[in-house]
């Protein structure tokens, strides 16, 4: 293609120009810049209403009912001019195609017949903060600072609804238990449609649900197990959306041990039948160490009844570690068990993962170790990262609660780590983002669903994410996964905790209030800060101390002090920090996602509402592509090791997907599984894999097409 | 080979004695690849499709109805009248896979059509279909060379041009609407499809090469006259059926430039050089960076991405499970 042609193509062409090569080889990072640029000419500025002043703009937004008056009034004019006058004078430009388009077409306020636009980035990022402070005039110029700037970046439900007059909720994520009879599942998929329809992803906990050929009022053969309730899910699911704006998305949990392992995973095959088939839920498997034990002897693995289960413990089976009550169980002939090969069950998950990408899987007793709160924890969410205690709810005949338990959410956003690192002050950035974050907690009050209401009143649990660390370590010509990367990984994250468990601590102190159940957590008891005072956590190769050049970092002594506010103050927020894996805002945010690898030079990215886009990863150029090793060349013991050096800092989890090539067998798939559990990781998300084009079929000169 | 009298015994097919091993490549690539149209979240495409306007769904349904012939084409006579000039029984069962593919493609738009349309416009189109003097044509053009007692090697001549040439006058309109983020779930659909076709047209390319290496010289050039002529011949008719499908919507001339990249891909897979220039076959490249199903990075919720494939199951050892 010809550079004389570049001014005749229309944005989406040049966008595509981007995976192809020039006739040098070169990737054609100026015909991406050329789409964004073109966008702007062709369609957004056309699009987008005029307005003469910021009052007139305003006013027009009240009145027609597109922005929340409540929010506005708590400042004055002067102040709301002052803060547009700052926010449009940083001259934000979208630096990459998708950015632009995935905001335009996704976050922006729009004309209700949806042809017009009404909000520029700065007028989203304004609002955001303006709703997020509450009024306080300088936290609404600092949450606007941290945005606009790029190093903080709320999460999509909160950046894309804040301020709205008409909006779904600013939470993320939720997750809710299912017990073992009807009034709960019903409440369950009730609640799903509620969450759905306000945004934010669902997941749904099966392991308590009786399998299927149990008794029910003592009759056998009666339950049909988790397949009907999972299949009503998701067509739940696909019933509610937000506004039309978020497709509603679930995903289900079940522990290895249930007797419907086999079934559930068989949901996911190529070839199942239509009426067991699950398209769009997610799945998630809970894998206790027991199963690993068992594997490792080539034994069978023994599969328990829930519902004897909970009538032999009093508790359901989600209360009980496997691990722990494994022969217990086993001897016990009040409980009926069925048994699979337990090498042949981790071989099915790696099939099934070939074939779908799913289950995702969460290491049970790694993720009871390192958690430092009272309780237990028995699922995840959709994206494998949130990771908190949930309480059973008991209901009346009526369907009233006659317990109302506790149920999760929460509410993210992300750091982009290389822009954090330019900023120097992680203190600032991070106490910014908590504070933020915690607003959202505060803000939120989902009535539809009181367990979820409960447990959000009760913990302000919250997750910081980071995004870019691929970026920030190429744009330093670190390898991702070298020694020093996993180093720089490693400080940059026990920084990151040090900074978070402060301004919570900062909170509490403030608020005079801790969450529920802090003095039986291991913040209270100080053990959870052992490993700080025992030891350092600062650079020790030149490379990476060089990085952290003009930065200050917390040293033993200040972790020791750190405890002994803790001890007396308390934390504000239960939760603090969940790494998820970062789709939408890191494009926005012109990030890699989340701590992966990038998945390719040039990602084609298709999403239901943008098509197929393509985006180049954060600061390559064509003279540092070397530093951009994708992560199927990556594989995954480096991305492991990268990922294990931040969980180590993580009270929650961590999404991470694993990569291989199609050539790979399911072999590979276990061990790198085993590997990850080996080394501590508390969750893996999606197996992603890629094949090659047999050779004579590739689509010549495409970029992400090469190795 | 036709010639040969037909007295050979029957023997089982061993697949650990290979004459050829592109037979075993090909197939594990086929095999791997299976795929059934229920996999694909198709409804998700229900919102968008009611964006289009009136006509380009009809456009959308012709489009398809016209695919739906090619693929029934090749898996009911193409597919199998190649079988009879197999070299190996290797080659045999390769091609009765493609055969079942197609079959399961020409199933596929079905599902798209029961998804997105109503009886009544499904019927419209497969009326359409049948009384279409162009796709008509392509048709018998085909067919005629497929018939029996023709060359073996023209059948695959046909063949590789029904499944990289033929095609993609049809497989531009979801690649161009995915690229406008319309119809994506159906156009994760038909990069499957799309996927399954390159390797269709490239392996029995490569079995015609190597029937003509064998040939003489004079036999070659009587091939290759054949195959240009041939080509000649369906780039006409596929000029005239583009011209009638997309001049309403205005991307005749983007489709043109298409069937070039094409018709020289076509030519390649037989080992032939190129018959259009490169200016004339440079490809919209929202729609050439569309084919490749690589490494997508999609979003799960909305759809299920073209890149997973069946694995190879290999069990752990007791030196993997060291902990």
């Amino acid at each position: 293609m010809l550079d004389s042609d570049l001014n005749t193509l229309d944005y989406h062409a040049l966008n595509a120009m981007l995976n192809l090569y020039d006739g040098d080889g070169n990737i054609r990072f100026d015909a991406d810049r050329m789409a964004a640029r073109q966008y702007f000419l062709q369609h957004v500025n056309q699009n987008t209403v005029f307005f003469h002043s910021l009052d007139e703009k305003l006013g027009y937004l009240v009145e027609e009912g597109y922005y929340e008056a409540a929010v506005l009034d708590q400042y004055s004019k002067n102040f709301m001019r002052k803060i547009w006058d700052e926010a449009f004078a940083k001259k934000f430009r979208f630096p990459t195609f998708l950015g632009a388009f995935k905001y335009y077409t996704s976050y922006t306020l729009k004309t209700r017949d949806g042809q017009r636009f009404l909000e520029r980035y700065e007028d989203r990022v304004v609002m955001t903060a303006l709703a997020l402070a509450q009024g306080d005039e300088d936290q609404a110029m600092a949450y606007m600072e941290e945005i606009l700037s790029g190093r903080f970046q709320p999460a999509t439900p909160t950046f894309l609804n804040a301020g709205k007059a008409s909006r779904g909720e600013l939470i993320s994520c939720f997750l809710l238990r299912l017990e073992d009879n009807m009034e709960s599942i019903g409440r369950g998929i009730n609640s799903a449609l509620q969450l759905s329809k306000r945004g934010g992803g669902v997941a749904l906990l099966l392991t308590n649900i009786r399998e299927h050929g149990a008794p029910i009022k003592g009759i056998e053969n009666q339950s049909s197990g988790v397949i009907p309730v999972m299949k009503l899910l998701e067509d739940s699911f696909s019933y509610a959306n937000q506004l039309g704006a978020r497709q509603g998305a679930g995903a289900v949990y079940l522990n290895a041990h249930h007797p419907d392992i086999m079934r559930f995973l068989d949901t996911k095959r190529e070839n199942a039948d239509e009426k067991i088939r699950i398209k769009t839920l997610s799945l998630g498997v809970v894998i206790p160490d027991i199963t690993f034990e068992l594997a490792k002897k080539n034994a069978d693995m023994y599969l328990f009844s829930p519902h004897d289960v909970e009538k032999v413990y009093g508790v359901p089976f989600s209360e009980i570690s496997v691990t722990e009550k494994y022969d217990e169980m086993v001897e016990d002939k009040r409980i009926r068990k069925t048994k699979v090969n337990a090498r042949s069950f981790f071989q099915t998950i790696a099939e099934i993962q070939f074939e779908s990408g799913y289950p995702y899987v969460m290491f049970e007793d790694t993720v009871n170790r390192m958690n430092p709160i009272d309780g237990r924890i028995n699922m995840s969410n959709l994206c494998s990262e949130i990771l908190q205690v949930n309480e059973a709810s008991k209901f009346n005949d009526d369907l009233s609660y006659d317990h109302l338990g506790t149920d999760i959410s929460c509410n993210l956003g992300s750091l982009n780590i290389a822009k954090t690192m330019d900023g120097k002050d992680l203190g600032q950035t991070v106490g910014t983002a908590i504070r933020a974050l915690t607003a959202v907690s505060e803000m939120s009050a989902i009535d539809s669903v009181p367990s979820v209401r409960r447990g959000n009143d009760e913990s302000h649990a919250i997750g910081l994410g980071q995004m870019n660390l691929h970026g920030f370590l190429a744009r330093e010509h670190i390898h991702y996964g070298s020694p020093e990367g996993v180093e720089f990984t490693s400080v940059y994250f026990a920084a990151v905790a040090f900074h978070a468990i402060r301004t919570s601590c900062d909170l509490a102190r403030e608020r005079g209030e801790s969450f529920n159940g802090f003095e039986r957590s291991d913040y209270a008891s100080g053990t959870f800060f052992d490993k700080y005072t025992d030891r350092d956590w600062q650079p020790e190769s030149e490379r990476v101390t060089a990085l952290f050049d003009g930065i200050t970092l917390p040293t033993r002594d200040d972790w020791a002090a750190l405890k002994a506010d803790v001890m007396k103050y308390g934390l504000y927020n239960r939760n603090l920090q969940a790494v998820p894996p970062t789709g939408s805002i890191s494009y926005i945010n012109n990030s890699t996602s989340s701590i992966h690898p990038i998945v390719s030079k040039i990602e084609i990215r298709k999403e239901g509402k943008i098509g197929r886009v393509y985006y180049p990863a954060a600061f390559m150029d064509n003279d540092n592509l070397e530093y951009y090793r994708d992560a199927y060349e990556i594989g995954p013991e480096a991305l492991i090791d990268t990922y294990a050096a931040a969980t180590e800092h993580v009270d929650q989890g961590l999404s991470l997907t694993l990569f291989f090539p199609a050539e790979a067998t399911t072999r590979d798939i276990n061990k790198a599984q085993i590997y990850a559990w080996k080394k501590g990781i508390k969750t893996i998300y999606y197996v992603r894999l890629r094949q090659d084009a047999l050779e004579g079929t590739e689509v010549q000169g495409c970029v992400s097409c090469t190795l | 080979m036709k010639d040969m009298p037909q007295t050979k015994i029957p023997r089982a097919i061993n697949w650990n004695r290979l004459d050829d091993d592109k037979d075993l490549e090909v197939w594990n690539r086929l095999t791997v690849n299976f795929w059934l149209p229920e996999k694909v979240p198709l409804s998700n495409d229900i919102p968008s499709w009611a964006t289009l306007t009136d006509h380009e769904k009809e456009l959308t349904i012709r489009v398809f109805t016209g695919l739906t012939l090619l693929d029934t084409i090749q898996n009911t006579v193409g597919a199998p009248s190649l079988m009879p000039d197999a070299v190996t029984p290797h080659e045999e069962a390769v091609l009765t896979n493609i055969a079942f593919m197609e079959a399961v493609h020409a199933r596929s738009y079905s599902s798209i059509f029961s998804t997105l349309c109503s009886t009544k416009e499904i019927d419209e189109a497969f009326r359409w279909s049948d009384e279409n003097p162009h796709l008509q044509a392509k048709a018998k053009a085909i067919l005629d060379t497929y018939a029996p007692g023709n060359d073996p090697l023209k059948r695959k001549i046909a063949s590789v041009f029904l499944e990289s040439f033929l095609f993609y006058s049809g497989f531009y309109l979801p690649m161009y609407w995915s690229s406008r983020a319309k119809l994506t779930n159906t156009a994760d659909l038909i990069r499957l499809i799309i996927r399954d076709e390159a390797v269709h047209g490239y392996y029995i390319g490569y079995k015609f090469q190597l029937g003509y290496e064998q040939l003489d010289e004079a036999r070659q050039q009587e091939l290759k006259d054949y195959a240009f002529n041939l080509m000649f011949e369906l780039y006409g008719i596929e000029n005239q059926y583009t011209e009638e499908l997309y001049d309403q919507i205005g991307l005749t001339e983007d489709v043109k430039v298409f069937l070039h990249y094409n018709a020289n891909k076509a030519l390649q897979n037989l080992g032939f050089e190129a018959l259009f220039p490169p200016e004339v076959s440079e490809v919209n490249p929202a729609i050439l960076a569309a084919l490749s199903p690589d490494s997508e990075n999609h979003d799960f919720f909305s759809g299920s991405g073209s890149s997973y494939v069946i694995g190879k199951a290999v069990a752990t050892e007791d030196e993997d499970w060291d902990f």
